[in-house]
């Protein structure tokens, strides 16, 4: 379980609500036996707590990009 | 001596004459139209000014035709400032061009057209080229002034919209000198990043010549380049700018930009309830249909036929069971009736009934005399009667 949770989180949030609408739509065709669908189920409804977590909790990052003397780009924070 | 002093060499002369044009024709306007227009390998460009009744030499030098927004061409009516020059050599004297603007039809926007021209004739435009936008985008690169009002508008929609992202911010001069190279490098410089999902190029509202910078070629082609899908947003709802053709979408105003390119969270929010309940309802639908099926198979002819059989024989032999029953049953009454009968025989043949009757019995030496004929006379017999005996004598006997 925790290390399901680990390999969800290191995807973007498209993929992940890719992969979510993914198994809502294999669900609702309903041509996948019961056993894997109880499986994509679980994990349906954990990627969309996942999705929905990343919403509710994130803040905006912003980073300044900036040059050094030689050329090299860096990013730096923002004001 | 006079002669003398009216003596001047030709370079004497000729500087005395520069001098007077000089100082009398410093900046000038001069309206005529262009002719023998020659674009020189040393990038000055050389041209006669004329008009019905006269021409006039005129040059502009490197620098200042780098800064023109438009190609001059022979036939074209133009209004030139520029300061009257006298080329010693020669004994020529020219106008030095400062600036060259189309009559009628403003320089900016012939520029503008003559540039939205060519790169549509190069394809720049083209609809297939565009990139679409990525659905749910993380990091977003920002090419526009940093402190603008566009800048904090921009993120401050974002933040609002959509909060789970990176902005990587390419603080850029919008206008003036040298904004369009900075914007053009800024793009390249995102495009170095491989995890940014699209770039807003754009700025607020501003004049014409505020937001040129957007109209310039070298903009134009770094957003075409621009591996990274761009998102075009310059001033105004109103201001179209060559960069809005060659991006992948146009936003009217940078607000919209932020708008566009991120969709808002509750939006989402709203998707992924939406999802999680159509996952939720599709399993229990699933499973419903599942317990449906069996109950349906428990319930149907094939799968009870084995049940079936087994009842109709249980019948049977519920039925032979049945009729054993009655046939013994039936044996049994018999039975029954037949012992009654035998008993109410057997009773009737009990003595004691005879005797009630008023019938008697006859022993001799114990045993029942049936017959007369075992008698002889003066035999000693018990004449048994129902309520006592009699010790009796036979006087004689008698056979019927």
């Amino acid at each position: 379980m925790a290390s399901s949770k680990k390999e969800t989180s290191k995807r973007t949030f498209e993929q992940s609500l890719a992969r979510l609408e993914k198994i809502v739509d294999s669900l609702e065709q309903g041509e996948v036996p019961l056993e894997n669908a109880i499986e994509l189920y679980e994990e349906g409804i954990e990627l969309s707590k996942e999705c929905m977590e990343t919403l509710s909790k994130a803040e905006l990052k912003i980073k300044k990009l900036s040059k050094d003397l030689s050329g090299k780009i860096e990013l730096a924070d923002f004001e | 001596m006079a002669e003398e002093k009216n003596i001047l060499s030709v370079t004497e002369i000729t500087r005395r004459i520069k001098g007077v044009l000089e100082m009398g024709f410093s900046e000038v306007w001069v309206q005529g139209e262009i002719s023998n227009c020659k674009n020189h390998s040393s990038g000055h460009l050389y041209f006669t000014l004329k008009d019905a009744g006269a021409s006039l030499s005129a040059v502009m030098w490197r620098s200042r035709v780098a800064q023109l927004l438009f190609r001059p061409n022979d036939g074209m009516k133009v209004i030139v400032r520029g300061n009257i020059t006298v080329y010693e050599p020669r004994g020529n004297y020219q106008i030095d061009c400062l600036q060259i603007q189309p009559v009628g039809i403003g320089e900016l926007q012939l520029a503008f057209d003559r540039l939205k021209q060519k790169l549509s004739a190069e394809g720049l435009f083209d609809e297939a080229q565009k990139k679409p936008l990525p659905e749910y985008p993380q990091k977003i690169g920002i090419v526009t002034s940093p402190t603008g009002a566009a800048i904090q508008d921009m993120l401050n929609i974002l933040a609002r919209r959509f909060p789970a992202l990176e902005v990587i911010v390419a603080p850029v001069k919008v206008q003036g000198i040298g904004a369009a190279e900075e914007i053009a490098e800024a793009i390249q410089d995102l495009n170095s990043f491989s995890d940014i999902d699209v770039i807003i190029v754009g700025r607020g509202g501003g004049s014409l010549e505020d937001l040129w910078a957007f109209n310039e070629e070298i903009v134009a082609r770094a957003i075409y380049s621009s591996r990274i899908p761009t998102v075009s947003a310059v001033g105004h709802e109103i201001d179209f700018s060559i960069s809005d053709f060659v991006a992948d979408l146009r936003a009217p105003t940078p607000s919209a930009a932020a708008e566009l390119v991120v969709r808002d969270r509750n939006d989402v929010i709203d998707i992924l309830r939406h999802f999680s309940y159509t996952i939720q309802n599709s399993v229990v639908n699933m499973l419903r249909s599942s317990k449906e099926k069996v109950q349906g198979l428990v319930g149907s002819y094939s799968f009870n036929k084995p049940l079936d059989l087994f009842r109709q024989r249980s019948q049977r032999v519920d039925e032979v069971e049945r009729r054993l029953h009655q046939i013994v049953g039936q044996r049994l009454t018999m039975d029954r009736q037949r012992a009654q009968s035998f008993t109410k025989r057997i009773q009737s043949l009990d003595p004691e009934l005879a005797l009630k009757r008023g019938y008697t019995i006859v022993y001799r030496n114990q045993k029942i005399v049936p017959s007369v004929a075992q008698l002889s006379a003066k035999e000693h017999i018990t004449v048994i009667f129902r309520d006592g005996e009699a010790e009796s004598l036979v006087e004689s006997v008698k056979k019927a």
